[in-house]
């Protein structure tokens, strides 16, 4: 029955876990027709995203028009994720104007000196470091096209500095509540600060970083000693061109107002507990007003194809969890996990894992976040120490280096790569991703099971 | 008026229909310029949060591989022109040789299955460009491989 169903779409910037386990909780009964609507609609979105039927927006907004249609249930549109997308987005788009991620690359070039290896760690790291703090796929746009170039410059199989560029920023991206969308849609869901966010998942995640660069000095050693150690003049003079800074005023302001809005991340709770989303848009206004961009382009410049996306996915999840569907197949896990937090942790985090190694990771976040309030609504010291959600940002953000279906920067390396001419199929990626993500989620298992 | 178009990017496979161009060049005395197509399009399947314009950071790639490209021509004493276009390759290509009026056209091989074509779709491709343009289409890599 269908005409009892409620339209509620609730501009909820803190999101409490509280509503939506009540909300769960007191949902439909499992197997009516809206369930099996919502869920059919859910895994035909699943399909054409994971599968590349459709544009993953045009899937998404698609599925949002057919629940509305069909089920005349909105979902929950997390709006902190999407004014925390939007200000990350403005900022990025003025930082990336000025040309400095390429000049720090090339600056990491003259400093290595000719040792590809040095090379190689520096740009995995500094690749890292920028998805920490900026949009994964914008760093991998910025840097591995210049990375590119100085490996096929100097004779190094591209492969052994991209492949490990893009794991990093996987890896990076969990380091912070803005670093990759899981751990934003996580982050923002249980309504965490920047600074309560940084201090659980910055160690863990440097961890990681180090343990790929190890992995990636056994894995390509033999090429880096192989490579070249210098470059000819006329192309170092074109890298060097290329990685000029383009405008040191509006890089000045960027960095000043980016410092600024750190600041604020972090203090936040000392404020009154200003939501992320708000700092981000805080900071991106004040940048907009200092660097005056022509706001034409600004706008183009904001990708909203994304932000369409996250609003459709939104609300598709958001009646599988009205109709019960996700309250359903959170009991079953609940039931295999028993009460042990040890294993709905270590469920959790490989099943996260695993299924983000195959599918985007993104809409598998959205899903899965509900059965987390679930879970851990249901073992008491679970709900304290949130340890299913951390689980739930190591399984999706690490999972997702596995192969590159798993997540987005995968996916525009690939591209950028064979733009260049080298071929990286599924499973040349997927001999570095795949020992990567087990060796990451394994360490990321010690973490949680030590830590909480 | 001969002229020999030789579409390329960075890798192995390109330095292999480069090298073939360059022959031609110099064996007809004819003039070389190096293609490189700037295609975005790998971007259209994922929602990724695109903020920076990617057709510039692919153009910039391209024209670094086209200045490998034109040293090693210099190498061989042969002067050759480069050329970076942003679009489709499938679209762009046809349209630049008709443009310089390129009687040889020199492709290296598609790059596996993340390439614009599929094996079948590239042979198709290839007969289709030869009758779009008149020019002789050369694929070096492929023929070797054979």
């Amino acid at each position: 029955m269908l005409g009892n169903s409620v339209i509620f779409l609730p501009l909820n910037i803190s999101h409490p876990i509280e509503a939506t386990i009540a909300q769960v909780t007191s949902s439909n009964e499992v197997g009516s027709t809206a369930t099996l609507i919502s869920v059919g609609i859910f895994l035909l979105v699943f399909a054409a995203i994971s599968l590349q039927l459709l544009h993953e927006t045009a899937a998404a907004l698609l599925g949002a028009v057919a629940v509305f249609l069909v089920t005349y249930i909105g979902g929950k549109l997390n709006w902190n994720v999407i004014f925390l997308i939007m200000g990350m987005m403005i900022f990025m788009a003025i930082l990336a104007e000025t040309n400095v991620f390429k000049w720090l690359a090339f600056q990491l070039y003259r400093a290595s000196k000719g040792n590809a290896w040095l090379l190689a760690a520096a740009l995995i790291t500094l690749t890292g470091i920028t998805s920490a703090f900026l949009n994964d796929v914008t760093a991998i746009l910025l840097i591995v096209p210049l990375s590119i170039q100085i490996a096929v410059a100097i004779d190094l199989n591209p492969f052994a500095i991209v492949i490990p560029e893009v794991l990093a920023s996987n890896i990076g991206g969990a380091a912070t509540l803005i670093g990759d969308p899981p751990s934003t849609i996580v982050g923002s869901h249980i309504g965490l600060s920047f600074g309560e966010y940084l201090v659980h998942m910055a160690p863990i995640a440097i961890i990681c970083m180090i343990a790929l660069i190890i992995f990636n000095r056994l894995q390509y050693g033999k090429e880096y000693e192989g490579a070249k150690t210098k470059i000819s003049p006329v192309l170092l003079n074109k890298l060097a061109t290329e990685s000029d800074i383009v405008n040191h005023a509006t890089l000045y302001k960027a960095l000043v107002i980016g410092a600024l809005t750190f600041v604020l991340f972090f203090t936040a709770d000392l404020l009154g507990g200003i939501p992320p989303s708000v700092v981000a848009l805080t900071g991106a206004s004040l940048l907009i007003l200092w660097v005056r961009p022509d706001m034409h382009h600004m706008l183009r410049e904001v990708d909203w194809t994304t932000l369409i996306f996250f609003i459709g996915l939104f609300v598709v999840v958001g009646g599988l969890e009205a109709t019960g569907a996700i309250g359903w197949l959170a009991s079953q896990i609940q039931i295999l996990a028993g009460e042990s937090v040890t294993l709905a942790t270590m469920m959790t985090t490989w099943i996260s894992g695993t299924v983000s190694a195959i599918v985007a990771n993104i809409p598998f976040t959205v899903a899965a976040l509900p059965i987390a309030d679930v879970l851990s609504a249901n073992l008491p010291s679970a709900a304290t120490s949130r340890v299913i959600y951390w689980a739930l940002i190591l399984g999706a953000d690490l999972g997702g280096n596995a192969t590159y279906l798993g997540s987005a920067p995968n996916i525009v390396a690939v591209g950028l790569l064979t733009q260049a001419g080298f071929r990286l199929s599924f499973a040349r990626f997927a001999r570095d991703g795949v020992p990567v993500t087990i060796l990451t989620l394994v360490l990321a298992s010690i973490w949680l099971l030590l830590r909480y | 008026m001969s002229l020999v178009l030789c579409a390329t990017r960075g890798g192995k496979e390109s330095i292999i229909a480069q090298d073939k161009a360059i022959a031609l060049a110099k064996e007809q005395g004819a003039p070389l310029v190096f293609l490189y197509i700037a295609d975005s399009s790998f971007l259209n399947k994922s929602a990724a949060a695109v903020i920076v314009d990617v057709d510039e950071e692919l153009t910039e790639m391209g024209e670094f591989f086209l200045l490998m490209a034109v040293e090693r021509a210099d190498q061989e004493g042969v002067k050759a022109k480069a050329e970076v276009r942003s679009g489709v390759f499938r679209e762009i290509l046809p349209n630049v040789a008709l443009e310089l009026e390129a009687s040889t056209i020199v492709l290296g091989h598609p790059a596996g299955e993340t390439s614009h074509f599929q094996e079948a779709e590239f042979e198709a491709y290839l007969k289709t460009l030869a009758q779009e343009t008149g020019a002789t289409v050369l694929t070096p890599e492929k023929e070797a491989r054979e």
